[in-house]
C-alpha cells in the first residue's frame, strides 16, 4: 500500500508520484486517504484527478472561500454532474418507469430558490427545537445499548449505529411502519448516486431500492395530504410561506426533500456513531476522556466536534464554477467539476495544530467543515451532534474497555468519494 | 406592532453600518439584510453555527443580556475570538429596548 507520507517528487512537474499515479477512486486510496491529502496540500492544493475528471479542492482557506460563494460555485451543477455519473439518462429512466417519478434533489440547488427552499426547512432543525428530542433520542440509544451483548464480537454498524439514526429520522418524520434493513439499503442506493463508485449493473440495483424507497415515501405524503399529524412530513406537506409567489412546495419538491431528509441523515450520522466506537477502540486515552466530560453538556459539546474534525463522514461534496475564477492561486475554467475535500481542511496543520491528535481543547474547534459551510452548511446539524452527544455520554457511561475484534488494515469502508464510511466495525466491550 | 428601531454594526475594517431594523426581527436578520460583512449565518438563524457572531458594546450588554445554556456552547467554539460581550446575533431579537444598540462583528475567519 503506497500510503507514505515521504512520496517522491517528480522533477519535472514538481508533484508527488502519489498524485501523479494515484486517484481518490482507487479503493485503497479512498479507504486510506490521510497522505494522499497531505500530499494534495503540500504539492497541488487543487489538484485534477484525471481519472474522476474533477478538480480535487484540499486547503482549508481554499475550500472557505468556495462554499462562501454559492453563485460562481454552483452546487446545482456540480451535484447534477455527480449525480449517477456515467448512468443517469438510463437511471433517470428507470426511476421515471417504475418509481412513480424522477425528483430532482430541491435542496441542492443555487440562490434564489435554495433560499426558499431553505426557509422552508430551517425551523424544523434549530438548536433549541432539538435539544427537545434529547428525551426521546436518549431512550432509543439506551435501548439499543442494552440490546447488545457483553464479552463478544458485535457489528456496531450493523447492532447499533445504523438502528439508531434509523429510528430517530423515522420518529421524526413519523414513519411508525418500516423495515430496517430495507432502508438500510435503501439509504446507501441513495447516496451511491454521489460516490462515482458504482458501476452500471450496481447502478441498476441502487436504481431499483431508490424506486421503492420512493413508493414508500410517497404513500406517507398521500396520507399527509388528507390527514395532517404532527411530523415532519406534514410539515412538509403543509408548509407555507406567507406573502410568497410560491408559497407551498410542490409534490415533487416534498418527495424529493422528505427522500433527502430520511437519507442524508442516516448513513453519516451512523457513522459518525461508527467513528466513535473506532476512536474509543483504538485510543484508549480519549476514552478516559470521555468518561471525564459526560456529565457536562458543555464539553460533551466540544468532544463531540473534535470527533467529527477528526474523522469527519462527509468527506467530499460537489460544486461547478459558473464562470472562469482563480481559486488558491489557480486559474479555473467556466465548468470545472469540484469536490471539496473536507476531510483534508479539517486535517490541515496551521489551522488544527497537531490535527492527527484527538484534542478537544482546540480554542477554534469550531472552524472544522465536517458540516461543509455557507448557505449549504449541512442544514440537520443540530440534530445529528444531539445523536452523537447523547450515544457518546450514554457509551460513556454504560460500556467500558471497548476493543476492535479486526485488524485496522482490514476494517471495510464504503466505495465512494462523498463519505469515509466504515462498513462494519467488529467491537468487544464490557458493561460497566 | 412592529416599530423601526435603529441598529450599528461596526465591521471587521472598522466600517460602521448603521441600519434601520424591525423590532421582531433578529438582529443577525437586520446585518444581513443589510448586507453587513461577516454576518455569514449560514444556519438561517438555528443557533448551530456561529457565524453571525458580535460583540455587543460594554453599554448594551445589559440590555441584551448573555448568551442562554445552548448558544453558550456555540459561542465556545469559537472560544479563540470570544470575548465577555459575545453573542450570536441570532438569538438577539430586537425590540424598542435594543433601539439605538451597537455592535461589533466578530472575525469570520
Amino acid at each position: 500500500m503506497n500510503t507514505t507520507k515521504q512520496t517522491g517528487v517528480c522533477p519535472v512537474t514538481g508533484k508527488g508520484t502519489m498524485l501523479e499515479q494515484r486517484s481518490l477512486i482507487d479503493p485503497e486510496i479512498s479507504a486510506h486517504p490521510k497522505a494522499y491529502y497531505d500530499a494534495m496540500r503540500a504539492d497541488d492544493p487543487i489538484h485534477y484527478d484525471e481519472k474522476l475528471h474533477m478538480y480535487l479542492v484540499s486547503r482549508f482557506e481554499d475550500i472557505q472561500t468556495i462554499q462562501r460563494d454559492p453563485v460562481t460555485f454552483s452546487v446545482e451543477h456540480g451535484y447534477k454532474a455527480q449525480y449517477s455519473a456515467g448512468y443517469f439518462e438510463e437511471f433517470k429512466e428507470i426511476l421515471e418507469r417504475e418509481g412513480g417519478g424522477y425528483f430532482p434533489d430541491a435542496i441542492m440547488s443555487d440562490p434564489p430558490y435554495h433560499t426558499r427552499i431553505r426557509g422552508l426547512m430551517d425551523k424544523a432543525f434549530t438548536a433549541h427545537r432539538v435539544r427537545e428530542l434529547e428525551p426521546c433520542i436518549t431512550e432509543i440509544v439506551v435501548d439499543l445499548l442494552d440490546k447488545l451483548p457483553a464479552g463478544e464480537p458485535v457489528d456496531i454498524v450493523k447492532h447499533f449505529s445504523v438502528p439508531v439514526t434509523i429510528r430517530v429520522i423515522c420518529e421524526q418524520l413519523g414513519v411508525e411502519q418500516y423495515n430496517a434493513d430495507k432502508l438500510s439499503r435503501w439509504s446507501q442506493a441513495v447516496t451511491a448516486q454521489i460516490g462515482r463508485m458504482q458501476n452500471r449493473e450496481q447502478m441498476v440495483e441502487n436504481a431499483k431500492e431508490i424506486c421503492e424507497l420512493q413508493h414508500f415515501l410517497i404513500g406517507h405524503i398521500k396520507d399527509r395530504q388528507k390527514h395532517p399529524k404532527e411530523d415532519m412530513i406534514s410539515d412538509l406537506v403543509h408548509a407555507r410561506i406567507e406573502g410568497s409567489d410560491e408559497p407551498t412546495l410542490t409534490f415533487k419538491e416534498v418527495v424529493s426533500l422528505v427522500r433527502a431528509l430520511m437519507i442524508a441523515g442516516n448513513d453519516t450520522t451512523a457513522t459518525a456513531m461508527t467513528n466513535l466506537f473506532y476512536v474509543l477502540g483504538t485510543q484508549p486515552k480519549v476514552a478516559e476522556l470521555l468518561k471525564a466530560s459526560a456529565d457536562d453538556d458543555k464539553l460533551m459539546s466540544r468532544f463531540v466536534e473534535e470527533l467529527l474534525r477528526l474523522e469527519p463522514p462527509v468527506r467530499g461534496l460537489s460544486r461547478m464554477t459558473t464562470k472562469e475564477v482563480e481559486v488558491g492561486g489557480r486559474l479555473l475554467p467556466k465548468g470545472a467539476h469540484l469536490l471539496l475535500m473536507y476531510a483534508s481542511a479539517n486535517d490541515q496543520e496551521d489551522v488544527f495544530t497537531c490535527p492527527r491528535d484527538f484534542d478537544m481543547d482546540r480554542p477554534n474547534l469550531g472552524r472544522h467543515v465536517a458540516f461543509g459551510g455557507g448557505p449549504h452548511r449541512c442544514i440537520g446539524l443540530s440534530l445529528a451532534r444531539m445523536e452523537i452527544r447523547i450515544a457518546a455520554r450514554e457509551v460513556a457511561k454504560r460500556l467500558e474497555n471497548i476493543r476492535l475484534k479486526i485488524p485496522l488494515a482490514d476494517i471495510p469502508y464504503l466505495k465512494s468519494v462523498a463519505t469515509h464510511t466504515i462498513e462494519h466495525l467488529p467491537i468487544s466491550f464490557t458493561k460497566r | 406592532m412592529m416599530r423601526e428601531v435603529t441598529v450599528t454594526f461596526v465591521e471587521e475594517d472598522g466600517t460602521a453600518r448603521v441600519l434601520a431594523a424591525e423590532t421582531g426581527q433578529s438582529l443577525m436578520q437586520a446585518g444581513k439584510d443589510g448586507g453587513v460583512a461577516g454576518i455569514l449565518a449560514d444556519c438561517s438563524g438555528s443557533c448551530a453555527c456561529a457565524t453571525c457572531h458580535v460583540y455587543v458594546d460594554e453599554a448594551w450588554f445589559g440590555k441584551t443580556g448573555a448568551p442562554d445554556a445552548i448558544e453558550d456552547e456555540m459561542l465556545d467554539m469559537v472560544a479563540d475570538v470570544r470575548k465577555p460581550t459575545s453573542r450570536l446575533s441570532c438569538q438577539i431579537k430586537l425590540s424598542q429596548t435594543l433601539d439605538g444598540l451597537k455592535v461589533t462583528v466578530a472575525p469570520t475567519g
